[in-house]
């Protein structure tokens, strides 16, 4: 089911923990909330769960108003990021809690927790205590114990940040597929930029209790509105350039001595910052094709799939991964930068 | 949107009252029946409905309007936020018009002159409520919750409401009204004149301020005597419960078991039962005493008498209390924290140090606080052990029962003793704030705890292993003391004291229990079972709300709760028959006046017992509970409670076992109706019957034991999952 926020504001005393923030998730949808630790998401994710209520503004689940009904009345589950697991309680008690506190039998809520184990891969579980469990798995009772109820939303609060990187991959993976097989609709709150990408249909970004922009993962990280967004959503560095307006979609972007022509609508003639993707960086030995930018590498490192290179350029200095790992480039080398139109965004004066 | 159900269903049950129940108290009691007949037109028995009909008391008729407003708001689907700002309306003027009338007209008319004058001469007489009114309060009250809760306070949660509601209201009217009321007193002169004056004159006396004995010869005055009795007693119990404490959950020693049983026995003891154990020991006639004159010819002294005395018998007295408040505490420092210490280069002792210690630091505070209030609201002990030494509690008694008979200064040397309180209790929110150190985490959680260093457990063996020793020989010679016919003269074996109060004789009518203390034994044990559970339970649903809500007028509800637990209890006692021997809430000389005494004294040590183990159990157990369909009670039923077991067991003994052995509260709230074991053993020890007063102790303190053995044993341990110490390595 859709949530919809309109103008919601959260305050505590003075101090204000969502300022004014309106979206809608549509139902069937995984919608991530990213942004840096204090920015409000998390305190966004809970007035959606009706663990906290708005100073101001209004609530909407499944087109109901929800603004001042508690966390019980609402139908929507939680998965925290402690997952806290009832620990005076096994792992199908925990799971079976929901489905009995909503009056269901208790042969029937014990087959049914059953069911929700196996679909995260954990029966034969059933006896054990939750500190019998690794991470991973207490990470998943947890994610069965909200599916069981069947919620209209289910949310997750950093679900990922108390594992290890190759299970949280894995585990991502298993969440997005359980959204999309169940057509679940999923509120996630993350701050890690990549897991927002690889699992989200769309993403919110907050900072400073606001919304800083809103979209698809592609959109997002190809057209970042702020500065900010461009730092944030995948790596960039910043570099001094010029800009000039070529047509109403076109600007021309001059760095150093290579000059791209970009899509972009909004910015003006003048000088600019200018945010470069590593990715969109080819890395040629000097002398490169005509209109390339000229550096110098200063640091390389080996990382198996890629190299990864800062280089000193008359624009600044741009950190750059090349997939050429059979001749690395040492430091001191003289290049040549040839810049891909998609990875250089200009992002303000 | 559509009706209400909650609200419709409060509202019927107020007009079903109004109807079926009579209004006023009844003096036959109402399982008499002799009112079903008069419900209509009896001018006593009378429901509000007949009140307002037939007799024309018309001041009851607002209460019934805003029941009935209640109903047509709940009936129509409303928006839930205009449904809940009319319901507010309804009960709130219901309400305010309820205490107005009640407070407004009293035995004689109207209770002020100018109401007199506004309204003219009234004829009729109102006396205590009854049955219906109550019942229509509380309706009001559930309404007023349901309001706040849909317009969204109270995170919208009428349980929640609810609980805030009944949690204050009850503060209100049975700890802040008496207390006001006494309180009052502390500005009128002898004809109830109004005088703040007054309040200056009784508290700027030398008697009460004097510092001379820091000088050197003279005594201090009884503020500084408390202050420095209560510093003392804070310190002192806290240190000893900490090392208690410690040796029970940090240690291999032997006899853990032994240890917690001997730590729990004084509590279970009636507080003059120390003293006179102190007595027996180091007393003029005490075995100290005539062992030195017949060793070495000292001549006997009264050295027991007087700071040290008072200090040691509160020692004796209190650090079982704290004991109790930190094994919670000390139970609930994570392992894993200590593990992590551990592996970070630190070894046991300064794991210990800056790990441990500092996370059990709002623990030690809260154990400090208790001790501190405890001292300087102890009247026991002071009376008996005290001799030139005054403090403030002693003052007041004597300035209530002595000679002076002056009310206005026993109210004074209390708005004293309550500064105090209030001084300790802002302190201790300034150095612990609003910190909390969440150490059972919904992460399961796994290590063990780490033993003590070698350097603390020898200190704190060293400290509570002799404690123990001196604990258990003043027991045995309590225990004596009832054994033989007169301490110091005759020491000859005897069980006649026992035969005295126990006895039971078996006649062709049956059995009866002829023995001198079987009344007052029965009324104790039957008043404090009522009020333990109760006890338990107002304390901790206070605790609960106060760690886990966040309401407007939170400090204010937390602070309240303290209030009883600081006024000394011989002033709670007085204010009580002050506040209750007159309309609206005429209850004195009732089973029902001291059952509430007992709970609203005993319920602060279950709120603090509660707040320190809430606050170690992660917040997002209770969110996830409630996100996942469990409603607010059952959240705190299925996930709060089972964590909460062994502040449960804390709380239902201390209820139980101060309401046994409670004096100086209950001492002018008893009847011969209503006698109480306490108050009959201090008119024997007045009498000096000694011998019959240690039997009579005996029998309660093993009463109490068993009472603490099926307490324990029907709550139960706490099931953590943390594996036992045995099963280290057994995870691969």
């Amino acid at each position: 089911m859709s949530v919809e926020f309109r103008d919601v504001v959260k305050r505590y005393g003075n101090a204000t923990a969502v300022a004014g923030v309106s979206f809608t998730v549509e139902a069937g949808t995984l919608v991530t909330l990213l942004g840096p630790s204090g920015c409000g998401k998390t305190t966004t994710l809970r007035l959606i769960a009706g663990l906290e209520l708005p100073s101001e503004g209004r609530i909407l689940i499944a087109g109901r108003d929800v603004t001042n009904l508690s966390a019980t009345q609402r139908d929507v589950s939680m998965v925290f990021q402690s997952y806290a697991l009832f620990p005076h309680m096994s792992v199908l008690e925990n799971v079976c809690y929901g489905l009995l506190r909503s009056g269901i039998a208790k042969a029937e809520a014990a087959a049914r927790a059953r069911d929700g184990l196996k679909q995260v891969g954990l029966d034969g579980f059933e006896a054990r205590q939750p500190s019998e469990l690794s991470g991973g798995q207490q990470q998943r009772v947890a994610v069965a114990r909200a599916l069981v109820l069947k919620p209209s939303v289910l949310l997750f609060d950093e679900p990922l940040s108390n594992l290890d990187a190759r299970l949280r991959r894995q585990m991502r993976e298993e969440i997005r597929e359980l959204q999309r097989s169940l057509g679940l609709t999923v509120v996630y709150v993350t701050h890690d930029q990549q897991e927002a990408m690889a699992v989200s249909d769309r993403i919110i970004v907050m900072n400073a209790g606001l919304i800083e922009q809103q979209g698809g993962p592609r959109d997002l990280y190809e057209r970042p509105a702020t500065p900010f967004l461009a730092r944030f959503m995948g790596e960039s560095t910043p570099a001094r350039g010029a800009v000039r307006r070529l047509d109403a979609a076109r600007v021309r972007v001059r760095l150093g001595e290579a000059e791209i022509d970009v899509a972009d609508q909004h910015a003006a003639d003048g000088d600019a910052t200018v945010a470069v993707r590593p990715e969109a960086i080819t890395v040629e030995p000097a002398p490169g094709p005509t209109g390339a930018l000229a550096g110098k590498v200063a640091k390389a490192s080996y990382l198996g799939t890629h190299m990864e290179y800062s280089i000193t350029t008359a624009a600044g200095t741009l950190f750059a991964t090349c997939p050429r790992v059979e001749r690395p480039l040492a430091p001191g080398a003289a290049v040549a930068l040839v810049l891909a139109p998609r990875g250089v965004i200009v992002v303000g004066r | 949107m559509t009706m209400s159900r909650p609200a419709l269903a409060w509202s019927v049950a107020g007009l079903l009252a109004a109807v079926t129940l009579p209004w006023y108290a009844l003096q036959e009691g109402l399982d008499s029946g002799v009112w079903l007949t008069g419900l209509w037109s009896s001018d006593d028995y009378a429901s509000a409905l007949g009140q307002v009909a037939a007799l024309g008391r018309w001041w009851l008729a607002p209460v019934l309007l805003a029941l009935l407003a209640c109903v047509a708001i709940s009936l129509p689907p409303l928006p839930r936020e205009r449904r809940g700002t009319l319901l507010l309306w309804a009960s709130g003027i219901g309400l305010g018009l309820l205490i107005a009338q009640a407070l407004g007209i009293g035995l004689r008319g109207w209770t002020t002159n100018w109401l007199t004058a506004l309204f003219g001469e009234l004829e009729a007489r109102q006396f205590g409520i009854g049955a219906g009114a109550a019942v229509i309060l509380i309706a009001l009250l559930s309404l007023l919750s349901i309001g706040l809760a849909l317009r969204g306070a109270f995170g919208g949660d009428a349980f929640v409401a609810g609980a805030v509601t009944t949690v204050a209201a009850s503060i209100v009217l049975f700890t802040a009204w008496p207390i006001l009321r006494i309180l009052l007193q502390a500005f009128q002169d002898g004809d109830g004149a109004f005088m703040p004056a007054l309040l200056i004159d009784r508290l700027s006396t030398e008697k009460i301020w004097s510092l001379r004995c820091l000088a050197g010869g003279g005594r201090c005055g009884v503020a500084w005597n408390t202050l420095f009795l209560a510093i003392a007693c804070g310190a002192g119990t806290t240190a000893l419960g900490l090392a208690f404490a410690l040796i029970v959950t940090r240690t291999s020693f032997a006899y853990k078991k032994t240890l917690r049983v001997l730590t729990v026995l004084p509590i279970i003891t009636p507080p003059f039962v120390i003293g006179l154990a102190l007595i027996l020991v180091f007393g003029r006639s005490g075995l100290v005493n005539q062992f030195l004159e017949w060793s070495i010819g000292v001549p006997p002294t009264r050295w027991i008498y007087g700071f040290q005395g008072v200090f040691l018998a509160q020692l004796f007295a209190f650090t079982p209390v704290a004991f109790l408040v930190l094994i919670g505490v000390v139970e609930g420092v994570s392992p894993t924290l200590e593990e992590a210490s551990q592996t970070l280069r630190a070894d046991r002792w300064a794991t210990f140090s800056t790990v441990s210690l500092p996370l059990m630091r709002p623990g030690l505070a809260n154990a400090f606080l208790v001790g501190f209030i405890e001292s300087i609201a102890d009247f026991g002990n002071p009376i008996v052990l005290g001799g030139d030494y005054g403090v403030l509690s002693t003052e007041i008694y004597f300035a209530v029962v002595g000679a002076q008979l002056d009310y206005g200064r026993a109210a004074a040397l209390a708005l004293l003793l309550l500064a105090f309180a209030l001084g300790a209790f802002f302190l201790q929110r300034r150095i612990v704030g609003t910190r909390s150190y969440a150490t059972i985490s919904g992460k399961g959680d796994s290590g063990l705890p780490s033993p003590l260093p070698d350097r603390a457990r020898r200190a704190a063996q060293w400290v509570a292993l002799p404690w123990a020793a001196i604990t258990l020989l003043l027991y045995g010679f309590a225990f004596v003391g009832g054994l033989v016919k007169v301490w110091g003269r005759d020491y000859t074996p005897t069980l006649e004291h026992y035969a005295k109060a126990f006895a039971v004789e078996t006649t062709a009518d049956g059995v009866i229990w002829s023995g001198a203390a079987w009344n007052s034994f029965w009324t104790t044990v039957k008043l404090a079972a009522i009020a333990a559970p109760l006890t338990a339970a107002l304390g901790l649903l206070a605790a609960w709300l106060l760690v886990r809500q966040r309401f407007a007028g939170r400090s204010t509800l937390e602070f309240a709760t303290m209030l009883s637990f600081a006024v000394p209890g011989t002033v709670i006692g007085v204010a009580y028959v002050f506040a209750f021997n007159v309309p609206p809430l005429e209850i004195t000389g009732t089973a029902l006046i001291i059952v509430l005494c007992f709970i609203f004294r005993n319920m602060p040590v279950g709120v603090r017992a509660g707040m320190a183990a809430m606050s170690q159990i992660d917040r997002s157990l209770d969110e996830a509970s409630l996100t996942l369909r469990g409603r607010a009670p059952q959240t705190l039923m299925f996930v709060v409670l089972p964590l909460l077991r062994p502040a449960i067991v804390g709380a239902l003994v201390y209820g139980f076992v101060r309401a046994v052995t409670t004096v100086s509260a209950v001492v002018f709230l008893v009847t011969a109706e209503y006698e109480l074991a306490t108050t009959y053993i201090i008119l024997r020890v007045i009498n000096g019957d000694y011998g019959l007063a240690i039997a009579y102790s005996c029998a309660l303190i093993v009463l109490m034991l068993a009472v603490i053995l099926l307490i324990q044993l029907a709550v139960g341990e706490r099931r953590l999952g943390r594996r036992a110490p045995q099963a280290q390595g057994g995870r691969a």
